[in-house]
């Protein structure tokens, strides 16, 4: 059915089809100033917008997932709404960030879906330089052995990729054997937006919310009618991807969803394979303020580790399925917010050696958001976990016990305003877990907004994570029962400017770790243990410049001091982009040019094995022709190349796993 | 009939559109990897720049062309010195037969005489050339391995994994 599917493809792009409903200029609400200033920023009339570091209060209530404001027509407007309205309703939505004191970026679905980056995660480190994400080729990170794709904020995270956890439509997203996000699971396909939190929030979060948490949010349909977009694209090494997304909306009914599935022969033998992600969405609305939301995700992901360019490994495969299903009750009104969520998370992992694994993450989440006074609301949740699996070594016949692991936790943040231009966010989570008992979590911090744009933010967190079920019993490559759970305690303070051109914004950083969990040796002789004790200290910043005529740019960098810990954990690291665009009558022509800096990389702890610094530009182009139909609905048609490492550099990530040389992604957009 | 002047250049303009995107890896240099070491050194799974043959390779023998990454690397292999295998079997006496090691002809023996605790199977050590090689898009490249242009490669990576 898949290959079927990827036929589909082939033929909707030899067909020119694609669908384009819906255009990045969408109104933002300003969450510093909290004025309505239509952001477009960028290419393609979109722009990471709330880049700008303000979540945006939780003091604002709009629809479910929404807010409306009266605003004047953007640029580019949405699919089907008017085109000739001097006051137009515009439909922004709710802010993600639920913590105005943390240190965030936000990163909007359409520049996510435009960028040249191949995989999602690679598209969050390329807009922020505290981010890294490395790599290894075309479209897919893998699993196991030789895989890439983990990410590191902060210098927390990567290898394993525990640290940092996923928060997809509210659900905490990781496997239960690994505890980690499977990292080409995610596709820009339906997303609305994500929001990087940097410095971790285990108090609103949970167990792996260390370094950093992803919060993802999928779109819903903002109005009556339909869309359907389909982007179709070739590209070197035999790349095919196609990808379909749905909305709709009829009477209480909304429905979205997405497919998309991605083949690879790879640039070199091994680094080939295959990624199909499906979603679908259900959402009733009884009234405007109550509705019940049902999702269904699942992911297959096929294909190797190529091993290092020296010494390949085109035989080391791996096939992994995953479902995720969740339902989430929502309830709304003046100041008050209420939801349940209950979730389910299944896979099935193997390995070409034999491996292999069933597991689940269950649990159901409740929350309570009120708004006490104009100067204070509290946010109250319980939440239920349970994580277990199953593990055999089909080769050898063996079979690993393994214990489940299960918490309970109760948690709560107040915002208060004591001032309008002062909130204070105070938090606190009783963890109860089934292994390490009570675990106390906390955070406090603040954001001043000293007026014309000016800010200052800072934030102390607590943050926690449990060891994951491989680390305890699985001897790949060995496991220790013992191990005592990670802790960090992450310390930051920013200082920022933001007005409709121009953003800038530096942050300082700490984090003290004890406890972390450390693989030393290798097999036979290796161990899993705790350490000690870490400080990373660094410093993030970034300028941007949005509509200077035509042109918007973009530069962020960070330096870090990691200390002993090295691997795979780089000293320095600057992102950049410039981007033109322009816009006459039905055309519009937009071309961005982005690339990556990363300095101090190693493959070993202690500052050995040292690799080149990793230098790569990419360069995209895009031309969209839009046209009214039938009144209301629009109707575009958008070819786009993507030129990636255009410079044809060598370079990798990871020592071993070069990087493809330049190679070329053309694809077309039809929306309806 | 003639094709109208705009349309003329359009085999070329597609034929150019196609080659850049599946171009890349048809432009990959071509690899060829040949065993003149010894009769007795045979060579298996030589690598390079991404490539790996799984062959073994007597003393003569060539690997297929295999387009490679563009870039720098040493051949890697694994080799079997079939002369030194035969020396240790026919000393362990798991050799019954003609033992070409001393020009002689080894005593016959019992299966019950062989000591258990020796291992028959023969040992491929890991080498790799000392030189390194450079290759670029469009070349073609043979490289042969030599006795002395060869040495022991300890640098295996181990895997690497999150």
């Amino acid at each position: 059915m898949v290959s079927s599917l990827r036929g589909l493809g082939l033929f909707a792009l030899l067909l020119a089809g694609s669908a384009y409903a819906r255009d990045g200029g969408v109104d933002v609400r300003d969450a510093t100033a909290g004025e309505q200033s239509p952001i477009d920023g960028g290419l393609l009339g979109v722009d990471g917008g709330p880049d700008l570091v303000s979540g945006g209060p939780d003091l604002v209530d709009g629809g479910p997932d929404t807010e409306h404001a009266v605003a004047p027509p953007p640029v580019a407007q949405a699919a089907s709404a008017p085109t000739q309205a001097s006051d137009v309703v515009v439909t922004a939505s709710r802010p993600l960030s639920r913590d105005r004191s943390q240190s965030s970026t936000v990163i909007v679905g359409e520049r996510m879906r435009q960028s040249t980056r191949t995989t999602l995660f690679e598209v969050l480190s390329q807009e922020a330089a505290d981010v890294y994400v490395p790599g290894r080729g075309v479209g897919l990170h893998g699993v196991a052995s030789g895989a890439t794709g983990g990410i590191k904020i902060r210098g927390l995270g990567g290898s394993p990729n525990s640290q940092i956890l996923v928060v997809e439509d509210g659900v905490p997203d990781y496997q239960g054997i690994f505890g980690h996000p499977i990292p080409d699971a995610y596709v820009p396909s339906l997303v609305e937006d994500a929001l990087i939190v940097k410095g971790g929030d285990s108090t609103l979060y949970g167990s792996n919310a260390m370094g950093g948490v992803v919060v993802i949010r999928s779109r819903w349909p903002d109005q009556d009618g339909y869309e359907v977009e389909n982007d179709a694209g070739y590209g070197s090494y035999s790349t095919l991807r196609e990808s379909v997304s749905f909305l709709g909306r009829a009477n209480a009914w909304d429905v979205a969803g997405a497919f998309t599935d991605m083949t690879t022969q790879g640039h070199r033998a091994g680094a080939g394979g295959s990624g199909m992600v499906g979603s679908a969405a259900l959402r009733y609305r009884w009234t405007p303020s109550l509705c019940l939301a049902l999702r269904n995700k699942v992911v297959h992901v096929q294909g190797g580790d190529p091993g290092p360019v020296s010494t390949p490994t085109p035989d080391h495969w791996f096939d992994v399925w995953r479902d995720t299903v969740s339902a989430q009750l929502n309830y709304r009104r003046d100041k008050l917010r209420l939801s349940a969520t209950p979730y389910l998370n299944l896979g099935v992992h193997r390995l070409y050696d034999g491996f292999y694994s069933h597991d689940y993450v269950g649990g159901a989440i409740g929350e309570l958001d009120l708004r006490l006074h104009r100067a204070a609301s509290v946010l109250v949740g319980l939440a239920v976990q349970g994580i277990d699996g199953r593990v055999e070594d089909r080769a050898a016949g063996e079979r690993s016990d393994v214990s489940a692991l299960g918490d309970v936790a109760f948690y709560g943040q107040a915002t208060l305003r004591p001032l309008p231009t002062l909130n204070v966010v105070l938090g606190s989570r009783a963890l109860a877990s089934s292994e390490y008992g009570f675990v106390p979590l906390y955070k406090a911090g603040a954001r001043w907004d000293a007026g014309r744009g000016f800010f200052v933010h800072g934030r102390v967190a607590r943050n926690f994570r449990q060891p994951t079920i491989r680390e305890r019993y699985l001897p790949y490559p060995v496991a220790n029962p013992d191990l005592k759970p990670e802790y960090a305690t992450n310390t930051d303070a920013g200082v920022g400017y933001l007005s409709a051109h121009l953003e800038i914004a530096a942050t300082v950083y700490r984090n003290d770790a004890r406890d972390l969990i450390k693989y030393f040796g290798a097999w036979p002789a290796a161990e899993v243990v705790n350490i000690d004790h870490i400080a990373i200290r660094g410093v993030e910043g970034r300028v941007r410049l949005r509509r200077l005529g035509p042109v918007s740019a973009m530069v962020s960098a960070a330096w870090q001091e990691v200390g002993r810990y090295t691997r795979q954990n780089p000293d320095a690291k600057i992102d950049f982009m410039v981007e033109g665009a322009h816009e006459f009558g039905p055309h519009f022509l937009a071309a961005n040019l982005t690339g990556e800096w990363v300095h101090g990389l190693y493959m070993a702890d202690y500052e050995r094995q040292g690799i080149p610094d990793v230098f790569v530009m990419d360069l995209a182009a895009r031309y969209r022709y839009r046209k009214g139909a039938s009144g209301q609905r629009l109707h575009a048609l958008e070819p786009y190349i993507l030129l990636r490492n255009f410079l044809d550099r060598r370079y990798a990530y990871v020592s071993g796993y070069t990087m493809p040389g330049f190679n070329v992604f053309v694809g077309l957009k039809l929306g309806i | 009939m003639s094709l109208p002047p705009s349309l003329r250049r359009a085999p070329t303009l597609v034929a150019l559109a196609l080659a850049s995107l599946s171009g890349c890896d048809l432009a990959y240099p071509e690899v060829v990897v040949v065993n003149r070491t010894a009769d007795t050194m045979l060579l298996r799974n030589p690598s390079f720049s991404g490539c790996i043959w799984p062959v073994v390779l007597a003393n003569g023998d060539a690997t297929s062309p295999g387009r490679c990454l563009p870039g720098d690397d040493r051949v890697h292999f694994k080799r079997l010195n079939a002369e030194t295998y035969c020396q240790d079997e026919a000393q362990d006496r798991t050799l019954p037969g003609v033992c070409p090691c001393d020009g002689g002809v080894a005593p016959e023996l019992d299966a019950g005489d062989v000591d258990a605790d020796v291992n028959t199977q023969p040992m491929w050590f890991n080498y790799q050339t000392v030189s390194s090689k450079h290759v670029g898009y469009g070349g073609f490249y043979l490289f042969e391995i030599t006795l002395d242009d060869m040495e022991q490669d300890f640098s295996i990576p181990g895997p690497y994994g999150h």
